[in-house]
């Protein structure tokens, strides 16, 4: 046991981190003076960039940018606020020209960077600001990912979102893609293209996987003209299948023929059983309020939930449940009218 | 006599050396995949979660025991999360104060019949209420019965498929929810439990329930513990995890998958450990189960949390978790060594054993060598100078680097001096503050012999202004 050794291996420790100490307070002091010269050029150009947003006549945004030291980080910047702010409304077409402009070389030169974060985040960029010139360069690194990664998948939301549908063609070659990351690219395709495509994927030779998403975005998005298709879905020999129609029909809120939803509310899945009161319930159909009284009672708590939370919406529901609370054969099931005659159950939407 | 001081002076040298370059090994694993993600945009990484409809709904707990000072801030602050569909249901679990009236009071809470479903046994529940102004938050009153009790309680009454349990005086981030649930939702459910990283709001400024400016607090126990949470949070608990081996998710906030929970018997009201337990069942029902399915721990600190800065709180926060570790390992020790259960059993299950259970023995003894050697003769002072040179090297080196890998990764910490604070009080650990620990974790060991189940009794200032 050396005791020469011991401090020489503890000052080496000691001395190697003082060194790393050294270069990280370096560091951090130069990336806290970057960082507060970005925000205050980014302050600087913050009025300029809204009156440009305004009317695009006001030449002082671009005068100010080009004058500033990092104009591509504080651009890229002023363009991903707006963006998020204005998310839901429609994508604005000077956003697109100023990335196209001032960051498209930029972002072909990181897509092939090393850096994995780095990477993510341009197609994110890419993704928000509709820079379709970097369409070819996407195409390119899709067909060379053999891997459905973060990566990948972020690449193939990207070129949904540039109204690409070889996203989904892509995702053909991926089996185990999951169904959200289809509804993810059915969101970001234009309205042509998506009906299109919605059309394709319900058709009874598109893979399952994309027939029970594209089932599930449909209801989603609440896209009436295709539910005669989702209605037939309901007669299909699929249990899953089945089940994504009864959501769908739940969330558009309409069925054109009530009575095809008869057989659920006596079948063996209690999935089934439960959507059927849903939407018993949300379309008012008052010629199903004896099965849902029945169904409160159900050996499945959600069942015996939904049917509850159906009866809520009749405008005698109330009375109803009164009087199920008191009168109803199954403990359960009284209950669980007990509890929804006076209170409405609550989750932040 | 001399001899077989020689020989225990030997094997804790040993040991020491092998724990610091475990540390190190742990690190290295983890490194990549922290570094990798660094510069990762997490806003434009999680903002698509946040209007999509397939995120999955989550049920908050709050379990509470006296928490009349911190437990509105905390729903504050959950009400402020980003999250596409919650519910928050907080538990008090027979408070002795005032933590269900400031509810109440609050957030206009009326009392309502709830069917609930009693998946687990907990103590009697009393009442039931729910706010006017947000239908969403619930509180239930029930007779104590100990955390586990309270959060089987919340469970039972929760509505979502995922359960994020919350403890009552911590603040998460805005967007902490969907950063954590992040990897359950791309992993389409195969990650059954994920935890984040837990940081402790002392010294920074929060407001309206939020953390408005990362600061450092004053107290040198303190700034003691934000050393000792980058040591496990960053070495430990992100290698494990990578390893998919991770025994801990921290008690201060995890996120669940209900039925998983549920079919592993809820929390254990029989130990101080109940969220180690808990994750250590659950790993053994998915070996038993040959599943795929795993437990996920991420690196961004999501969670901010209230240390305690005085020595006697400390004392007993630690002898708890000692004794909730020990009886957990207890607990499952079927498993250890067991190739059964995969690394948990052949890995992970002895590294809690030796590194993080036995560590505090082996510590002690050799403090008590260092002391013999210089002072009574008891081994040759060559022998006590390694061993002070290794404790050193264990305790303040080994820590002084989790500050230094934390900038290097993280870098959470906004200023220079943030830095050079920490880095220096970590250099001082090995001289006052790993004593106390080593001895308090000692303490825990023998105190896991006297069972009874209670929760933490620190007095709470409340984090938030």
């Amino acid at each position: 046991m050396n005791l020469f050794f011991f401090w020489m291996l503890s000052l080496s420790l000691f001395i190697g981190q003082l060194v790393l100490l050294g270069i990280l307070a370096w560091r951090k002091q130069r990336t806290n003076r970057k960082e507060s010269s970005v925000d205050r050029q980014y302050d600087d150009l913050t009025d300029a960039f809204s009156s440009y947003m305004i009317d695009q006549g006001d030449r002082r945004f671009l005068q100010q940018l080009d004058a500033s030291p990092d104009k591509q980080t504080v651009l890229e910047r002023l363009l991903n606020h707006y963006v998020a702010v204005t998310k839901t409304g429609p994508t604005s077409d000077e956003i697109t020209a100023l990335a196209e402009q001032y960051l498209a070389q930029r972002y072909a030169k990181l897509l092939k960077q090393r850096n994995w974060a780095m990477r993510m985040n341009t197609l994110y960029f890419i993704e928000d600001f509709r820079m379709a010139s970097l369409i070819p360069q996407l195409k390119e690194k899709l067909h060379k990912h053999s891997k459905l990664d973060q990566e990948t998948q972020q690449l193939i939301r990207t070129l949904a979102s540039l109204n690409e549908p070889v996203a989904i063609a892509a995702l053909a070659k991926f089996p185990e893609a999951p169904a959200r990351l289809y509804i993810d690219v059915f969101k970001r395709l234009d309205e042509l293209t998506k009906l299109d495509e919605l059309d394709a994927a319900l058709d009874a030779s598109a893979s399952p996987a994309l027939k029970h998403a594209a089932i599930s975005y449909i209801g989603m998005a609440g896209i009436m003209l295709f539910l005669p298709r989702i209605e037939k879905e309901l007669e299909n020999e699929d249990p899953e299948m089945r089940i994504q129609a009864l959501k769908a029909l739940l969330h558009l809120q309409y069925m054109n023929d009530p009575g095809s939803l008869t057989p659920f509310f006596s079948s063996d899945s209690w999935q089934e059983r439960m959507f059927a009161s849903q939407i018993a319930g949300a379309l008012q159909l008052s010629r199903y309020k004896e099965r849902l009284s029945e169904l409160l009672g159900d050996s499945v708590w959600w069942v015996r939930y939904s049917a509850a939370e159906a009866l809520t919406q009749f405008s005698d529901g109330d009375i109803l449940l009164s009087h199920l609370s008191t009168n109803h054969p199954d403990r359960y099931a009284r209950d669980m009218a007990n509890q929804w005659k006076t209170s409405l159950s609550g989750s932040e939407q | 006599m001399q001899e077989t001081a020689l020989i225990v002076s030997y094997i804790v040298i040993a040991y020491m050396l092998f724990s610091s370059l475990s540390y190190l090994g742990l690190f290295a694993l983890a490194f990549r995949k922290v570094k990798r993600e660094t510069k990762l945009d997490k806003r434009e990484s999680t903002e698509d979660f946040l209007r999509n409809q397939s995120t999955y709904p989550v049920s908050i707990l709050v379990p509470a025991y006296n928490e009349e000072v911190g437990v509105v801030s905390t729903v504050r602050s959950l009400l402020a999360l980003e999250y596409p569909e919650k519910e928050i249901i907080v538990i008090d679990d027979g408070s002795k104060d005032d933590t269900s009236l400031r509810m109440i009071e609050e957030f206009k809470m009326t009392k309502i019949p709830f069917a609930v479903r009693m998946h687990i046994e907990t103590a009697e529940i009393e009442s039931i209420y729910q706010s006017s102004i947000f239908p969403y938050i619930r509180l239930i009153k029930k007779a104590n019965g100990g955390k586990a009790d309270a959060l089987n309680a919340g469970i039972n009454l929760s509505s979502f498929p995922y359960f994020c349990a919350i403890d009552g005086d911590s603040i998460l981030e805005n967007d902490g929810l969907l950063k954590t649930m992040k990897p359950i939702i791309e992993s389409d459910g195969q990650i059954i439990v994920t935890g984040g990283s837990v940081r402790i709001a002392n010294g920074s400024t929060i407001s309206r329930s939020k953390v408005e400016v990362i600061g450092l607090p004053r107290s040198p126990v303190v700034l003691m513990q934000i050393v000792e949470y980058f040591r496990a949070f960053l070495i430990g608990r992100l290698a494990l995890s990578h390893l998919n081996i991770l025994l801990i998710v921290s008690g201060a906030f995890g996120v669940f998958n209900k039925e998983r929970v549920i079919q592993a018997g809820g929390y254990n009201k029989n130990t101080v450990g109940e969220d180690m337990e808990l994750v250590v069942r659950l790993h053994r029902l998915l070996r038993e189960e040959k599943s795929k399915q795993r437990i996920e721990y991420i690196p961004d600190p999501v969670c901010w949390t209230e240390a305690p800065d005085s020595l006697g709180v400390l004392k007993s926060q630690r002898i708890r978790w000692q004794r909730g570790l020990f009886e957990t390992l207890w607990t499952h020790r079927k498993m250890m060594l067991n190739p059964k259960y995969g690394s948990i059993g052949l890995f992970s299950m002895p590294y809690f054993l030796f590194v993080e259970l036995l560590g505090a023995v082996f510590e002690f003894i050799g403090y008590f060598i260092i002391f013999g050697g210089f002072f009574f003769a008891l081994v040759d002072p060559q022998v006590a100078g390694v061993m002070f040179l290794v404790t050193v090297f264990y305790g303040s080196l080994i820590s002084a680097l989790a500050v230094l890998l934390e900038e290097l990764t993280l870098h959470k910490y906004p200023n220079v001096s943030h830095l050079v604070k920490l880095y220096f009080w970590a250099l001082t650990e090995a001289f006052w503050y790993r004593p106390l620990m080593v001895l308090w974790r000692v303490q825990g060991i023998f105190a896991a012999f006297r069972k009874k189940a209670h929760w933490g009794d620190m007095k709470r200032k409340g984090i938030s202004t």
